[in-house]
């Protein structure tokens, strides 16, 4: 494990040091991120990365395989693109948490800001907290699993995939739709909140598109090629 | 884009107060990449023996020109000069005056070539193009000292770069309201158009001075500080959020889309908020619990 002090390194500096260490197999630990943006980006291997402290806009954004783990709060776009791999904040996060992201999962331990899982492609998007205004804007694909409420206008225009609130929502978004989650389901999220050390088994209102809004071809292109 | 910047200390007073001068360039220092146009500041709740604090700006003449000129425009209306400081073409005045303060600024916005930035009874705007630390170098913000004050970092989208259309804007004519706002208003003219039929003069072509000068309007009649900010995101149309300073208060607003970022940290003496929460990390040093405001929201503190 190599400790980086990101006080005396610029972020591309830090960047290069952490994609170096991910290709010598090495675990990093970044202290003093001091809400920087940038932090712990475009990372395409498996590693582990601890950050202590919080971190700022687009930090641990386009990765492929890491293991991050950050204590702290995140500004925007935390795990924005996330291919595969594992990001876990322990506090809050800002606006658009894993927004895009198509594979791995993203967890947030407080409450996360407006837009959280917008134009999710795949993956899980796990919220210990809240998750505010327009939760799962134009998602695509993947689940979202919010512990505690959700603001207003859940899954406004999503085409696929789905989200479980355990709490109360303020609205549904345009065609978004409540339907009853099977014992099946919960028992696959349950096991995802007792991998994050969370204990309960609450009920989750299970929301979906409707699919009044669009009629688009909704594979992946190599999707495609195996239908 | 732009970066916002406000701080408050609850235990600060005009007599007590607090370095907010040099708080607000390390919150904006640490901003400068949501912006380099230009950095505004509003240090208010400072100390003064005099009536008012008018900062203005004049362009295209000599420093002793301008003075003489304004020394001239303000005692005609009984107004005692008690101090006057010019650099380049800013100048800062303290002022002795019983009148009213509406028929002061309208004399003053009446005068060719000058633009007032602030006036305030206790507050005053320091504006400038450059960074933080450029306009802290230039106006000497580091010292200024009071109980609360608010800033900003400009990308300009909505009007030209210049020093008048830097943010704060003041609401003139009313003292000690300032605004700073990260956003764009989309029913800027129509709502201007209405102020200037009831005799309302703006400064700038700046969407931002609505702001300031519809809170300090709806203040004026009555309304309280909360109550303005909650109904300007009825009024107000378009992507903000914004930062307002009075005489003994601050509030923020976020419009109902959360299309704008902002977060705060709160301890028993401090309150600050910020875009970003590296600005409020270059005032805090521990990490300490942040909340973000959501969609609609809307915030106050007062002395």
């Amino acid at each position: 494990m190599v400790e980086l002090d990101a006080a005396s390194l610029t972020t591309r500096e830090l960047n290069r040091r952490i994609k170096d260490l991910a290709a010598a197999g090495q675990d990093a630990v970044v202290v003093n991120p001091a809400a920087r943006h940038n932090i712990a980006v475009g990372v395409l291997q498996p590693c582990r990365i601890r950050v202590e402290g919080s971190v700022g806009y687009y930090s641990a954004s386009m990765l492929d395989g890491p293991e991050i783990e950050i204590e702290g709060n995140a500004g925007w776009g935390l795990g924005e693109n996330l291919m595969s791999g594992r990001i876990s904040l322990s506090r809050d996060a800002g606006a658009s948490v894993a927004a895009s992201m198509r594979g791995g999962e993203v967890y947030v331990g407080g409450n996360a800001g407006a837009r959280a899982g917008i134009s999710m492609k795949g993956g899980t998007l796990l919220v210990g907290g809240d998750s505010g205004f327009l939760t799962g804007f134009m998602m695509q694909k993947g689940r979202i699993i919010v512990c505690g409420d959700a603001g207003d206008a859940v899954g406004d225009s999503m085409y696929e995939g789905i989200i479980y609130v355990a709490g109360s929502y303020g609205s549904l978004g345009s065609d978004a739709t409540v339907e009853e989650a099977s014992e099946e389901e919960l028992l696959d999220v349950w096991g995802t909140l007792e991998r994050h050390g969370i204990g309960e088994r609450p009920h989750f209102t299970k929301i979906v598109s409707a699919k009044r809004l669009y009629h688009l071809d909704s594979l992946e292109r190599l999707e495609k090629a195996a239908v | 884009m732009c970066g916002v910047s406000g701080i408050f200390h609850k235990k600060a007073t005009p007599g007590r107060p607090a370095p907010i001068g040099r708080d607000l360039v390390r919150m904006l220092d640490s901003m400068a990449h949501r912006g380099r146009d230009s950095t505004g500041f509003t240090v208010a709740g400072e100390s003064t023996e005099a009536d008012l604090i008018v900062r203005l700006r004049a362009d295209g003449e000599g420093p002793e020109e301008t003075a003489a000129r304004v020394r001239d425009a303000v005692s005609r209306l009984g107004a005692v000069v008690v101090s006057l400081d010019a650099q380049g073409d800013f100048i800062r005045l303290f002022l002795n005056y019983e009148g009213e303060v509406p028929e002061l600024a309208g004399a003053l916005y009446d005068m060719p070539e000058i633009e007032i930035h602030s006036m305030g009874r206790s507050s005053e705007v320091v504006k400038d193009v450059g960074t933080a630390t450029d306009v802290d170098a230039r106006h000497g913000l580091g010292f200024l000292r009071g109980t609360h004050g608010i800033g900003h970092v400009r990308l300009a989208t909505e009007s030209i770069v210049d020093i008048n259309h830097a943010h704060p804007f003041w609401a003139y004519p009313f003292p000690d309201v300032t605004v700073v706002h990260n956003g764009q208003l989309t029913n800027y003219h129509k709502m201007k158009r209405k102020y200037e039929d009831a005799g309302h003069r703006f400064q700038t072509h700046n969407d931002s001075e609505l702001i300031a000068v519809y809170l300090a309007d709806k203040m004026a009649n009555g309304k309280t500080l909360e109550g303005s900010l909650r109904a300007s995101l009825e009024d107000l149309d378009g992507t903000f959020t914004y930062l307002v300073s009075t005489r003994d208060g601050m509030g923020c607003a976020k419009d109902r889309w959360s299309a704008k970022p902002l977060v705060a940290m709160e301890t028993d003496d401090v309150v600050a908020v910020a875009s970003e929460e590296v600005a409020l990390r270059s005032v805090f040093d521990e990490e300490i619990a942040r909340t973000e405001p959501q969609e609609a929201e809307v915030m106050t503190w007062s002395s």
